[in-house]
């Protein structure tokens, strides 16, 4: 009983002095708090790596359960200086499609390990996001960091994710294709970013994921968030100049709670001259996550994507339903149904997924 | 409180009408599209089956899966599969993420970037299709063996596939008509020059007849059998009488209504067998003779 008031106080604490300053979390998370992304994670533009209070909302308000004795001291520190941290997501999923044979499949879905080295504190650090497995290793992020993430302008240099909407969990969803900006495409470069009271901003200026082959071209990305208790509102843009042809995107965004509901939305439109004659994508989500109480979370999600604007009757929608069901700290339990629908001579358009998932972090 | 409630009833409203747009969007009905979602061309044709081909290939896997995300100035690694570009941006052109590495290796599938993604044993990051098994299907091994056999016969492009693939031919068959065999076979095997499609193999396509002595066959004993490919060859098939063959004269004989033609993974296909008297290929005939 006094270890649980020691960690609520611990909580309150953290809280007291994080209100202060420019608060996220994973997105529902953080539509459900009000908070921003860098209350929880260390990288300001949120996934990866979790702070103090992250760990500690992680292991005290998570969780449909706390368990005493389970690390209660672990903030993911290790001296003064340097932090770590982890995500490993093990799943058992099968796939069926129209006049296709079904796949089942236990997989390793990722081990991922992420360190923060504070070289001079408020000021100066060094973060890495490496993959471990499955496959060979491969590094997400790795940039040094100056200035202030939680109130003020910084500069990261090196490779990292690019800010463009919401960064969610499952980067198969049709905003994060459509874009190609998700958390598999870490892009190397630049970004100035600045944090103060309500507002987040990014502005980055990478090589441009087209780029990689030719070393020629740029890529611009910026992105402005405006976020209260209940609701938030971004607004994201992109330009690639290449060789290959040019891109530019936009995207709104907007999150917003009502009870325990937290919505999350989404729209992007791409213009892309890398096709012959040009073509204009766009992709939309919706997002509902209902926490039915502490630890238990029902995500549904409806998604829509047209791949070309001038092509009619190729859309493609996509619908889910998973309960996330977080029992005890640092773990998670995931099940969840999905049906795509597409076009009726694609098979891989009207596929279904079932998926079972734990995940376990620290 | 009522202040705040009413305040926000605008975007209640919002995400209401968000929701109910969303739910209500319809998926396409593919009128007028190809199987890719593109405009059917007047003329155009379905795309051909797959085979060891870069256009076969290029119509069932790049375009269908692949450019799902490899395509345009997004696409990851800088790596375009459309078919404007794949063939360019794959053959011959070292990976980004192993600079060492070819993406397509001619000649050499076992070292080409491609593959390693394929069957998930790269050095750097994930298995492609990406999200496989996870989020959706990997590609089926014989798709993939079909991408190894265009690269182990040099990746040309589609004009040029023809041009350098040798014709599919049987090459032996054991026991066959020049030796009789002592005891009953455990199998008959029949190996070819080039991987087969055994996908197209029905197992129970074939029986195994015992003939009388004399000029005119007879057949005295039908022998079911069913037929399969040795793991891991492609290149053989092998024959598995149901039961011991006695002594005598045997002929191995495929059903009339299956087809006796085989395909290579090219898409190359050959008939084997003499036709017997009704017409049904006669793949081997051989003699039992009593263990000493």
């Amino acid at each position: 009983m006094i270890q649980r008031l020691t960690l609520a106080a611990l909580v309150l604490a953290v809280l007291a002095v994080l209100c202060a300053a420019p608060a996220s979390a994973e997105p529902y998370l953080a539509v459900m708090t009000g908070y921003k992304c860098n209350v929880c994670h260390v990288n300001p533009t949120g996934g990866g790596l979790r702070n103090d209070f992250g760990i500690t909302y992680a292991k005290v308000l998570l969780p449909a359960e706390t368990v005493d004795n389970a690390l209660d001291s672990w903030t993911g520190k290790i001296g003064d200086r340097l932090r770590v941290g982890g995500d490993l997501r093990a799943d058992w999923t099968r796939n069926s499609a129209p006049n296709t044979p079904s796949q089942q499949a236990f997989s390793l879905d990722q081990v991922r390990v992420y360190a923060d080295l504070t070289l001079i504190p408020d000021r100066l650090g060094i973060y890495v996001d490496e993959q471990i497995a499955p496959g060979g290793s491969q590094n997400e992020e790795a940039y040094v960091r100056y200035g202030s993430t939680t109130d003020g302008f910084y500069v990261k240099g090196g490779q990292f994710y690019l800010p463009f909407g919401w960064r969610l969990q499952d980067q198969t969803a049709f905003v994060r294709q459509v874009t190609g900006i998700n958390m598999t495409t870490p892009d190397k470069g630049i970004e100035l970013g600045y944090e103060h009271a309500a507002w987040s901003a990014q502005f980055d200026v990478t090589n441009g994921l087209a780029n990689a082959t030719s070393g020629s071209g740029f890529q611009v990305t910026s992105q402005v968030v405006y976020t209260k208790p209940i609701w938030r509102v971004g607004i994201s843009g992109s330009s690639t100049q290449s060789d290959a042809g040019n891109r530019n995107m936009g995207g709104l965004f907007a999150g917003l709670k009502t009870g325990p509901i937290a919505w999350l939305a989404e729209g992007d439109i791409v213009r892309d001259d890398s096709f012959p004659g040009g073509r204009t994508l766009d992709a939309a989500l919706l997002e509902a996550d209902i926490r039915i109480r502490r630890g238990h979370n029902l995500k549904l999600t409806a998604e829509y994507s047209d791949p070309d604007r001038s092509v009619h009757n190729d859309q493609q929608t996509r619908y889910s339903i998973v309960y996330e069901y977080t029992p005890l700290p640092f773990l998670q339990v995931r099940a969840g149904y999905r049906h795509y629908f597409g076009i009726p001579q694609n098979d891989q358009q009207n596929q279904q997924l079932v998926l079972f998932e734990l995940h376990g972090f620290f | 409180m009522q202040a705040r409630t009413s305040a926000l009833a605008p975007l209640y409203s919002i995400t209401i009408a968000l929701c109910s747009l969303l739910i209500a969007a319809c998926a396409g009905n593919g009128e007028g599209l190809d199987g890719d979602g593109r405009p059917l061309e007047s003329g155009g044709s379905p795309p051909p089956p797959l085979s060891a081909d870069f256009a076969s290939i290029q119509a069932n896997v790049f375009t269908p899966i692949c450019s799902v995300c490899h395509v345009g100035g997004g696409a990851p690694q800088g790596l375009r599969l459309d078919a404007d570009n794949s063939y360019n941006l794959l053959v011959g052109v070292p990976s980004t993420e192993v600079p060492s590495v070819l993406r397509v290796k001619p000649g050499d599938p076992d070292n080409s970037y491609i593959i390693q993604k394929l069957e998930n044993h790269q050095a750097v990051g994930a298995q492609m299709p990406f999200g496989c098994p996870t989020s959706l299907p990997c590609l089926p091994a014989t798709t993939i063996a079909f991408i190894r056999q265009w690269i182990t016969d040099g990746a040309p492009a589609a004009a040029a596939a023809a041009t350098v693939t040798a014709h599919l031919a049987v090459t032996a068959i054991v026991p066959d008509s020049t030796e009789p065999v002592t005891g009953s076979p455990p199998q008959i095997m029949v190996a070819f020059n080039r991987d087969l499609d055994v996908s197209q193999l029905a197992t129970h396509t074939v029986h195994i007849e015992k003939l009388a002595p004399g000029a005119a066959p007879v057949v005295t004993e039908n022998v079911p059998a069913r037929i399969s490919a040795p793991q891991g060859n492609l290149r053989a098939l092998l024959i598995w009488p149901s039961r011991p063959l006695a002594v005598g004269h045997y002929r191995v004989v495929i059903d009339a209504e299956s087809s006796a033609r085989f395909s290579d993974i090219a898409g190359q296909s050959v008939s084997i067998g003499a036709p017997d008297e009704l017409g049904e290929p006669v793949l081997s005939t051989f003699d039992v003779e009593v263990v000493p």
